[in-house]
Order: C-alpha cells, then sequence, then structure tokens
C-alpha cells in the first residue's frame, strides 16, 4: 500500500498548504463562518465525486454527471411548480430514481454497447442536457426559470444551529458509505480489479462488466442526490444548472489520488480533492479574482495533477522492478 | 470483380447514399424552402465553420486521440484577431497581422496540448478537456468578458460575410481547407504517417516514424484549424466574444465519427467527414425549418453519436471475425496444397 | 494421497481449420509428482494445456480428474476441478495485495462486508502449510517477478487436490530466483500437488521432475522415468528425424567474404552480455537458442529499438547509428518477431505498407509524395515477392500471414538493405510460402546483404543458416561454423550441454 500511502499524504499536503496559504493571508478565512461555507461549497461536489471516484477506479469516466444532476433537478422544479402539493420524501425519490436511470443508460452505452467510456458519456450528456431543455417549465412557450417558493423544500439548504450544513453531513455520510463499500466490500475489490487489469479481472472470473454498471448507477444516485441540495441551494432549475460540473468533479478526483489508469485512489482522497477545490475557489473569489481565473485555475491543477501522477508511478515502478528487466512481457511460450 | 473489391466499392458509396436519403425525407418535409439554392448555401454557411476545425481535430481523431479545446481555442484566436486590428487601428496591415497572431495563438495551444499528450503518455481527452477549461478562461480575460465589435475593415469582415460568386468566402476557406487536409492525408509523407501511427504504433516505431512529432504535430494542426475557423466566426458575427464557439467540438466529432473515421486511430478519411459535416448541417437545418426547437439538438446528436460510434464498434468486431474467414477463404481459393 | 492420479487424458484429438494439431495425445499426472512436458514448437504443448484449461473444446478423447471422467469447457469449469495455470504474462491484479489477489473471487464475508480477519487466517494458513511465506499486505505491484510468481501459486493452492500448470516459469527469473523456486516445487510435492511443468530446459528436467512426456507433431512420443533421464535420447525424441535425409544434416561454412556488420562485447545488465561476433558479406548467420535467451533483444538493440549499457557496433568499419530512423537510413531493416502487433499497419494497404520506411526516396518538395513512384515500388514488391494477391490496395490484414510476411519483406528490400535482421521469419506461415522467404533471404544474402536470422525452428534454422550461433542465457553459448550439424547439436547447446567438452552451467 506504500504507494497510496504517500499518494494520501501529498494530497493532504496539498490541502494543508492551502489552508494554511489562506489562513495566513486572511483574517477571516479561518473563522466557523467561512469553514462552514466552503465545506457546503464543497459538499454539491463532493456528494458527485464519490459515484465518480467508482468510475474512474474501474478506469472509466462520466463527463454526464453535470447534466443528469440538472435533469434531476428539472424533473424536481416540475413536481413543485404543476403538483406543489407533492410530499418533499417522494421529490427526493425522484430524483435519486432519475438519477439512477441515468447511471443504467450510461452503464448500458458501455458494457453492451462498446462505446468507449468518454464518448459513452459525453454523448449521454448531451441527451440529459436535452432533455433538461425538454422539462424547462414553460409558459407562453417561453422558458421560465421558475423560482421555488415551498419553503419545506428549500430547508434543504439549511444548516444546524452551530452553523454546519446540512448537505455537508450527507456529503459525509456518502463518503464513509463510499469508503466502506470500496474498501470493505466484495464490490470494492472487484471495482479496483476491474480497472488495475481487467483481462487478469476477466480471467479471475470477476463480472467486470457488471461492476462497471454498477459504478455508473452509484454514479446517477449521487447526481439524484446531490440535485436535491443543488435545486435547493441555488432555488430556482435554470435549463444551464451544473454546466461544468462534471469537470469540477474529475478535478476534485484528480487532486485526490485516483489514477485515470484505474485500480488506484479512493472516495476519502476525492473528498480531500474536493475540499482543496472547493477552497480553492473560495480562495479565488475572495481575492477578488473573477471566474476566469477559476476555470484557468481548475484546468492547470487537473494537468499538473494528471503529469505529476503519471511521473510519479513512472518513477515508482522503476523504482521497485528495476530486477525484473529481463521479464519478457506478455510473450507465452509457443509451443 | 472479386469480392473484396465490389465491398469496398460498395461501402464507399455508402456514405452519400445516407446523405442523399436523408435530404430527401427533407424534401419531402419541406418541400417549399428546403430544395431551395439559398437553404443549401445556409446549410454549407452553417456548416462552414465546424466544417474548417474537422480538417484539423482529424488528425487527433486518426491518431486515436481527440481535441476537446476547438472550441475556446476558436474563440481565442478570433479575440486575438479582432484585439490586434482593432489596436493596430483598423488598417489593411492590421488584418494581416491580426490573422497571423490570431492563428499563432491557436497552434500556441496545440503545441502544449500536442507535447503534453505525446511525451508524456496522459489520455488525450483528459488533458484537452482541461485546456479546454484554461483557454475559455483566457478568452474570456482576453475580451475583458465584453463583446468586441469586429465590424471594420472591410478587408475583415470580407471573410466572414463576404460573398464571391454568391456563394459566401467561409464556404471557400472550409473547402480550401478540405481540400488541403485531403492532399496532406493522402498525397504527403506527414498523412501517411498519421495514419500509421494512429494504425500500429510499434510497427510505425519499428519503421523509424518519429512517432511522438508526428503525434504533437497532429495537436497543433487541430488548433491552427480551429483558430481559423474562430477568425472566420469572428468576422461572420462581426465581433469576438469569449463564449464563441462552444460546443462546436460536439458537432465536428459527431460529424467525423458519423463519417467513418474510427475513435481508436488508423482509419478514417477526409471524405467522410465532409458527409457526416453535411449530414449534421443538413439535419440542424431540417430541425430547425420544422420548428424543432435548437435545444433538442443536443439531445438529437447524443443520440446519433452514440448510434454511429455503436456501428463503428459492430462493425468492426464483426470486421475482425470476417478478417478470418476471408483469410481461409483466400487459402482455399488461391490454389490447393500451394496455399499463399 | 501421493500417487493417486489427479488427471489423465486419454487420446486427444484436436484440428484447427483442417490441420491435425492434437493427434491422440495421453497424458497422465499424479498427486505429489512434477511431471514435465517436453516438445519442440509446433507439438502440440500449448493447445493441450488449453485443452485442459477449458480455452478450447477438444474434438475427441475423455479426461478423468481423480478419477471422474469430466467435461471442461470453460475456465471455470477447470477451476472448480482444482486445476490452475500460472502463464509468463502472470494474471493478477497489480493494484491489489497479495492476500486479496490469493482470494479474489473466493473471499470471505461476515454480513455483506469482507471479513478481513477471516481471510488473513486463511491467507496464513495457506502460507504455513506449504511453507510459501510472503507479506500479505503488500502490493503485488511492488513484488519482483519470483514473488509474484509465488502469489499465483499460492492462488491456485486455495482449491482442494490442486494440479498445477506452470509454463515455463523460470523464462523471466534469475538463476537465484529460479532456484528458490524448485525449492518451492520440493516443497508443494512433498504435500501432494501435482505439477505440470512445461519447459525447454533440460536441466530443470533433470532437477525436478519425476517424468516426463514427449510430445512431437501432436503424438506421443514417451513417457521417461527419472530414472532413464538421457538427455541426448530426448532431444532426439523431441526432433524424431532419424538422421537419413540430406536436409537432416547440413555442412556449415566459414564465412568467405569480408566482415560487414562487427559487434563487440555488446551488454544489457539482465538481459544480454558480451556479446560479440562477426557478420560477412555472402552469409547468412543464424542465432539458435531457448526462448528467453535474449537473442530477439540483441537484434533490436543492433537496430537501435531498444538501448544496451555498454559495447561497439560499426558496419563496414564506421559506427552505427543509435535510433531505428538513423539506421535504416543506413540501410539497416528489422523483421520483427511477433508480425501482427510489429510488423505492419493493419488497416494501410499494401501499398502504402511497402512506402512506409521509404518515402525519403518517394518524396519530393513539402513531403509530397511520388505517387507514380509509390506505385511502381509496390509492384515491384508484388512481383518480386510473389504477393498474393495483387493488388496494392488491399488491406494488409486481409493477407494470409504468409503474404503479410512478404510485405514486410517487401518494404526493406525496396531500399539499398545492408543488413536485413530476421527475427522467427515464418512463425504461423504455410510450408509452402516458407520456403519462397527461404529463397528470398538466400538472394538477399548472395546480392551482399547481411542476413541475420534470429529463429526457434531448428529445421529452419538449419535450411537457411551458412552459420550458427546459439544463444543461452544472454550470452553466446556455441559457433557451429564448419563441419556437419543436425538439429539435435543446435538443441542440445541451446540447452547448455556442450557435447565436445564439460562446461558447467553457472
Amino acid at each position: 500500500m506504500r504507494q497510496e500511502s504517500v499518494r494520501r499524504i501529498i494530497s493532504l499536503c496539498l490541502l494543508f498548504l492551502l489552508i494554511a496559504v489562506f489562513g495566513l493571508t486572511s483574517s477571516y478565512f479561518l473563522a466557523p463562518k467561512n469553514i462552514y461555507a466552503f465545506l457546503r461549497d464543497a459538499s454539491v461536489t463532493g456528494i458527485l465525486t464519490v459515484g465518480v471516484s467508482f468510475v474512474i477506479i474501474t478506469a472509466g469516466i462520466d463527463l454526464s454527471t453535470g447534466a443528469l444532476t440538472a435533469l434531476c433537478a428539472m424533473l424536481m422544479a416540475n413536481f413543485l411548480y404543476y403538483q406543489p402539493g407533492v410530499p418533499i420524501p417522494v421529490l427526493c425519490i425522484v430524483s435519486i430514481l432519475v438519477g439512477i436511470l441515468g447511471g443504467l443508460l450510461n452503464g448500458f452505452v458501455v458494457t453492451r454497447l462498446k462505446l468507449p467510456d468518454f464518448i459513452a458519456t459525453l454523448a449521454t450528456q448531451g441527451i440529459f442536457r436535452g432533455l433538461t431543455m425538454f422539462f424547462a417549465i414553460r409558459e407562453s412557450g417561453r422558458i421560465r426559470n421558475q423560482v421555488i417558493k415551498n419553503r419545506a423544500f428549500l430547508a434543504f439548504s439549511g444548516k444546524f444551529g452551530f452553523g454546519l450544513f446540512y448537505v455537508t453531513v450527507v456529503f459525509a455520510v456518502m463518503v464513509i458509505i463510499g469508503q466502506l463499500l470500496l474498501k470493505k466490500t466484495k464490490i470494492g475489490v472487484y471495482t479496483y480489479a476491474t480497472g488495475s487489469n481487467r483481462k487478469s479481472a476477466d480471467l479471475s472470473g470477476i463480472p467486470a462488466d457488471r461492476i462497471k454498471r454498477f459504478a455508473f448507477v452509484l454514479s446517477g444516485f449521487c447526481c439524484g442526490l446531490a440535485a436535491i441540495f443543488l435545486l435547493a441551494r441555488t432555488g430556482a432549475a435554470t435549463v444551464d444548472l451544473g454546466t461544468g460540473l462534471e469537470f469540477d468533479v474529475i478535478a476534485a478526483v484528480v487532486v485526490g489520488g485516483c489514477a485515470f489508469s484505474g485500480g488506484r485512489g479512493d472516495v476519502v482522497g476525492s473528498m480531500i480533492g474536493a475540499l482543496f477545490m472547493a477552497i480553492l475557489t473560495n480562495g479565488i473569489y475572495k481575492y477578488n479574482l473573477g471566474s476566469e481565473y477559476h476555470v484557468i485555475i481548475k484546468g492547470v491543477v487537473i494537468i499538473i495533477m494528471v503529469l505529476f501522477d503519471s511521473v510519479y508511478q513512472y518513477w515508482f515502478r522503476s523504482r521497485t522492478r528495476s530486477a525484473d528487466k529481463r521479464a519478457r512481457n506478455g510473450k507465452a511460450v509457443v509451443e | 470483380m472479386n469480392k473484396n473489391s465490389r465491398s469496398q466499392f460498395l461501402k464507399s458509396f455508402q456514405k452519400p447514399l445516407i446523405l442523399l436519403a436523408v435530404m430527401l425525407v427533407m424534401v419531402i418535409l419541406q418541400p417549399q424552402i428546403f430544395p431551395t439554392l439559398n437553404n443549401m448555401l445556409s446549410i454549407l454557411y452553417a456548416v462552414s465553420i465546424y466544417g474548417t476545425m474537422i480538417c484539423g481535430m482529424i488528425y487527433a481523431v486518426l491518431l486515436g486521440g481527440i481535441d476537446l479545446s476547438v472550441g475556446p481555442v476558436a474563440a481565442l484566436s478570433g479575440a486575438v484577431t479582432v484585439l490586434t486590428i482593432i489596436a493596430m487601428g483598423k488598417t489593411g496591415a492590421s488584418v494581416i497581422v491580426g490573422v497571423f497572431l490570431g492563428l499563432l495563438a491557436g497552434s500556441a495551444v496545440g503545441l502544449v496540448n500536442g507535447l503534453i499528450i505525446s511525451y508524456f503518455n496522459v489520455p488525450a481527452f483528459l488533458i484537452t478537456l482541461s485546456t479546454q477549461s484554461i483557454i475559455s478562461g483566457v478568452a474570456q480575460l482576453t475580451t475583458g468578458n465584453h463583446t468586441i465589435a469586429a465590424m471594420e475593415p472591410a478587408s475583415f469582415t470580407y471573410i466572414g460575410s463576404g460573398r464571391l460568386l454568391g456563394v459566401p468566402v467561409p464556404i471557400y476557406i472550409m473547402g480550401i481547407m478540405m481540400l488541403l487536409t485531403y492532399i496532406i492525408l493522402n498525397k504527403t509523407v506527414f498523412g501517411q504517417r498519421v495514419y500509421a501511427v494512429g494504425g500500429n504504433r510499434q510497427a510505425a516505431q519499428l519503421s523509424g516514424v518519429a512517432v511522438k512529432r508526428v503525434s504533437t504535430m497532429c495537436y497543433v494542426l487541430s488548433s491552427l484549424m480551429a483558430a481559423l475557423s474562430g477568425i472566420v466566426l469572428a468576422s461572420m458575427n462581426q465581433q469576438a466574444i469569449a463564449k464563441a464557439a462552444t460546443g462546436y467540438e460536439n458537432d465536428v466529432l459527431t460529424a467525423i465519427v458519423v463519417g467513418g473515421t474510427s475513435l481508436a486511430g488508423g482509419e478514417g478519411s477526409i471524405q467522410g467527414a465532409l458527409f457526416g459535416a453535411l449530414l449534421v448541417g443538413v439535419l440542424n437545418n431540417g430541425m430547425r425549418l420544422m420548428g424543432v426547437p435548437s435545444t433538442y439538438h443536443t439531445l438529437v446528436k447524443g443520440i446519433i453519436i452514440i448510434c454511429a460510434v455503436a456501428m463503428d464498434v459492430y462493425a468492426k468486431n464483426k470486421n475482425s471475425g470476417l478478417q478470418r474467414t476471408r483469410l481461409t477463404g483466400w487459402m482455399k481459393r488461391a490454389g490447393k496444397g500451394k496455399a499463399s | 494421497m501421493n500417487g493417486q492420479v489427479l488427471l489423465r487424458a486419454e487420446n486427444i484429438h484436436k484440428s484447427f481449420s483442417g490441420v491435425q494439431v492434437l493427434k491422440g495425445v495421453n497424458l497422465e499426472i499424479r498427486a505429489g509428482e512434477v511431471h514435465a512436458l517436453m516438445g519442440e514448437n509446433g507439438a502440440g504443448k500449448s493447445t493441450l494445456i488449453k485443452i485442459i484449461m477449458g480455452v478450447y473444446p477438444k474434438d475427441s478423447g475423455d479426461i478423468w480428474v481423480q478419477g471422474e471422467k469430466v467435461e471442461i469447457n470453460s475456465r471455470q469449469d477447470a477451476q472448480r476441478l482444482g486445476l490452475a495455470v500460472i502463464y509468463q504474462e502472470l494474471s493478477l491484479i497489480p493494484t491489489l495485495t497479495v492476500m486479496q489477489n490469493i482470494l479474489l473471487g473466493q473471499e470471505t464475508q461476515k454480513a455483506g462486508l469482507l471479513d478481513r480477519r477471516a481471510m488473513m487466517r486463511r491467507v496464513q494458513e495457506l502460507m504455513d502449510r506449504f511453507d510459501l511465506h510472503l507479506d500479505p499486505n503488500e502490493v503485488v505491484e511492488n513484488l519482483s517477478i519470483a514473488q509474484q510468481q509465488t502469489v499465483e501459486i499460492l492462488k491456485s493452492l486455495t482449491v482442494d487436490a490442486p494440479l498445477i500448470i506452470m509454463d515455463e516459469p523460470t523464462a523471466s527469473l534469475s538463476a537465484s530466483e529460479s532456484e528458490r523456486l524448485f525449492d518451492i516445487i520440493d516443497r508443494l510435492r512433498s504435500r501432494g500437488v501435482g505439477i505440470l511443468y512445461i519447459t525447454h530446459r533440460l536441466e530443470e528436467v533433470r532437477l525436478l521432475a519425476d517424468r516426463l512426456t514427449v510430445l512431437r507433431d501432436g503424438e506421443n512420443v514417451a513417457v521417461v522415468e527419472k530414472k532413464d533421464y538421457d538427455p541426448q535420447k530426448i532431444i532426439r525424441m523431441m526432433i524424431g528425424k532419424e538422421i537419413t535425409t540430406a536436409a537432416d544434416r547440413v555442412e556449415m561454412k566459414r564465412p568467405s567474404g569480408p566482415v560487414g556488420l562487427s559487434v563487440r562485447n555488446l551488454c544489457r545488465k539482465g538481459v544480454f552480455r558480451d556479446i560479440s561476433f562477426d557478420a560477412h558479406h555472402g552469409e547468412i548467420l543464424g542465432i539458435g537458442g531457448l526462448v528467453g535467451s535474449g537473442r530477439t533483444e540483441v537484434l533490436r538493440a543492433i537496430f537501435g529499438a531498444d538501448r544496451y549499457d555498454s559495447g561497439e557496433i560499426t558496419f563496414d568499419g564506421k559506427k552505427i547509428a543509435s535510433t531505428v530512423s538513423g539506421n535504416i537510413l543506413k540501410g539497416f531493416g528489422l523483421i520483427p518477431e511477433d508480425r501482427r502487433a510489429q510488423g505492419f499497419i493493419p488497416l494501410q494497404s499494401i501499398r502504402k505498407n511497402v512506402a512506409l520506411t521509404n518515402y525519403d526516396l518517394l518524396s519530393g518538395a513539402l513531403g509530397l509524395i511520388r505517387s507514380g513512384q509509390e506505385s511502381a515500388m509496390c509492384d515491384r514488391a508484388i512481383r518480386d515477392l510473389d504477393i498474393r494477391p495483387n493488388l496494392p490496395s488491399m488491406p494488409v490484414i486481409n493477407l494470409s500471414g504468409g503474404n503479410q510476411q512478404k510485405v514486410v519483406v517487401g518494404k526493406w528490400m525496396a531500399r539499398d538493405l545492408k543488413v536485413l535482421l530476421v527475427d522467427e521469419p515464418t512463425a504461423g506461415i504455410d510450408v509452402g510460402v516458407k520456403e519462397a522467404i527461404y529463397q528470398i533471404l538466400e538472394s538477399l544474402a548472395a546480392s551482399g546483404v547481411i542476413v541475420i536470422v534470429v529463429s526457434s525452428d531448428l529445421q529452419e534454422l538449419l535450411r537457411v543458416s551458412t552459420r550458427i550461433l546459439v544463444m543461452r542465457e544472454g550470452r553466446i553459448f556455441k559457433e557451429f561454423c564448419e563441419g556437419m550439424i543436425t538439429q539435435e547439436d543446435i538443441l542440445t547447446a541451446a540447452s547448455g550441454i556442450d557435447s565436445s567438452m564439460e562446461v558447467s552451467d553457472e
């Protein structure tokens, strides 16, 4: 596990470094109110990272999370608008179900139609976004960003007395569940196996396709869950809700240590990554840099971390296997 | 004509037939408007921007990679060009310098993409996705988030809004670029090397091909074409905005994939991509004429991508089985006993 | 219980597209024995193993496992019956731990969660029982190949009454690691495990095997008991021919032409060392040796595709280039070992494949290809090499293996070729085309091209070479440059037995 622990230490160091930098340069940064604030900011993305971590560990990718979250939110908004009396739990179930359905679609396209992950989820991103537009609430033919007035629903964006937001609790719970699933169940082991060496996994009788589908469904579930809190926070389901969200999720996951080659990283790491990105965003805005800098920095962070992971893995591997260069890889003896 | 060349002959007619079929449907649905010259030109006009982008991205896809940053690169290049023109007093010379700098800016992005992807062995989609984000931010910074008007000089607006013999200039530009790409891919050493690297990287390496250099160059070309499209777009709209060409990579990708270029690399043609582009253009146009709101276009296109790639994957799997039977068939036919 | 028959295969027949690969093969393996399986390339070993493991179905014949007649139709079937195979490309999950890999697919659970403690106990028990100890929490990718092999072994031991098939296990191991493996095998044997050990290495058979089955051309030749072990006899069994026909005894010739390629003290740590030889104009230098002896690596190093640590390579007195493209310009060519993966661009046409290395000759300004010259080059290649079908635009993937290889050769012949390095010239190619390719090589040598051929096919090596070097474990072991030699001689040398004098293996 040593490579993993070193990687974990690196992401923690990055996090603490960032906190230190901001904490020292701003008196306001470490105030409890601000801490709860950036925890809340991290939470929606953070919930999504739980599911996406699974997908990435299987050596896959999900680019449709933003659009799927928007779709779930839009459908909830529809309910709230056309059926104001609907009980809140039903709304939540609807959102989660839609998320799961979206995940099933992704899983189907990838495992049955055999499309490569990124093109499949790029396409489903378009489909979900299109459906979001389709379900947008219209009055006299024009889209209205209907503001939600249902106070019971809006309560989801609330917080406890001492300041901790509800969504952060949900985030924490998801992280715990996700990490448990990943590290302590058969599904988790199989997830790592599928991403680490698909061929060996197949040979060992692991249902790799089923694992991939599960990962996508989990990702969809997280979209449905996150949509509830996102909608409560923004107060209105706009057609471009969640645009670019998948990118934030990917940045978080990459910083946190999940490699795109698969088989590495975990949910806790992604949580650290989500916190890192949220604090970074928080800090950028505090320094009054506009949203332009935000997207630039996000992109740069991803590239740096991906390069770092690539170089690091290479270095680590050459260090421990220097004695084995004689291995003729893959050459089974011809009879 | 033996079986193999016969099937190849049929295959080369497949795409134009599909296009013709779709156009026929459109004619039936919209007999008044669709088949007019004006409409045809407006289809080509709409296609011309991402059609030019296709001429660049196809290199990346033929390698087995992808370039998702073409949209923001186009926007950035348009902005750089327009700002240069304005800064230099909107003279004729300023247009030349502006265009040059715009193209340079785009190519620089491609160079960065190419170097990182080729020399660090990291997934292309991830890097270009990140670059997409970075450059969109840079574009916003460059334009200061304003809309920069570009209504003069005439030499600039001619690029996007002018007409030559009644046909809009951007269509010529796309045509020239497609021709150029055809020549490069089919008639130059570099083109062959692109197909070689995409087809079998190891074999290419053992044949002396500088794989990393070829790969880097492909990404430079991709961004260069995106830059050109961006300049044309800015001229078309007579303004430069940071959000220009947002989402265009989807249309480009759809066209390339529908046109028969495999995402795995090594297979495909610019002619196929042209048909793909025309198909997408016809569909867009048809949907618009029928009053389908543009909001559903992403939905339809998403489905089209899935169908196109699924068919490609299916055909490939079927084909590899086919190769084997074709092989043994040849062995039997080439002469009993003395199998070739 | 030792001595009990674990596996019995009787009268196994198998053919692929009309070619009989197994013609009634028998095999019997007992518990507590190490049973070696030997035979030349093409003897049918790999096919037999795949049938036992359920990868291929057999055409006819019966298999009994522990006395019960069974049908093995899938890998799962084989696993359930206690059969396991360890190939060279290990099937482990690199980022999981030793424990997780050993119990992969058979995890112990408690209330839906993995019961780590119970799993640890199982693994510890396993390790104790067979006296094979590794840190269960170490991640597999950090282990050496030898250790990873041990993990694979442990993985196969999780079932009762196991039969472990090992396919050339020492090919990637150092001498000391091999010794440790033999130790392990000894221990396994004493605990009742049956081991089917596939190898080319006679000394290993002498060390380990209780019995040995020799296959040749898909048939059993003999089952040899340990006490009857005689290396020369075994080699003769594998090759099988009586020394009667002219083709079986070939005369090696001392080279008469001038030295072309000169290799001095070529070394690459862990791969090959002290490689020194001269290749002369007009001769075909053959390099024989067992799999893993370093032959391919030497060729690739000369070509510039792989690096080397020290040594000097000169051609016509001048140092050669260090890159592939540099050497190609100097007139070098390489026909790679794995044609499909490295030899040609599958979806590209014959014309494009022939042209790929020759654009310095075919292009003009701006890199534009002179298409007329390109076609002419392709037509010439098709004509000279008799490539069929005569369709320059046909994708090479659609050609038969022999014609594919001709395309690979063709692209080099279109140049002013000075040195042609050939690795397994006719692997997977039909007999008729083999001869054609040999003639091509001979005419190249006759015209002054230096031809070096690496081959595992002894008959081929004899057919084509005028002088033969035999490599063993990264060094040149023996040179055959005069007198009549046979396949046996080559195999004997490759196995490290120097019949002319006592040589100690290190």
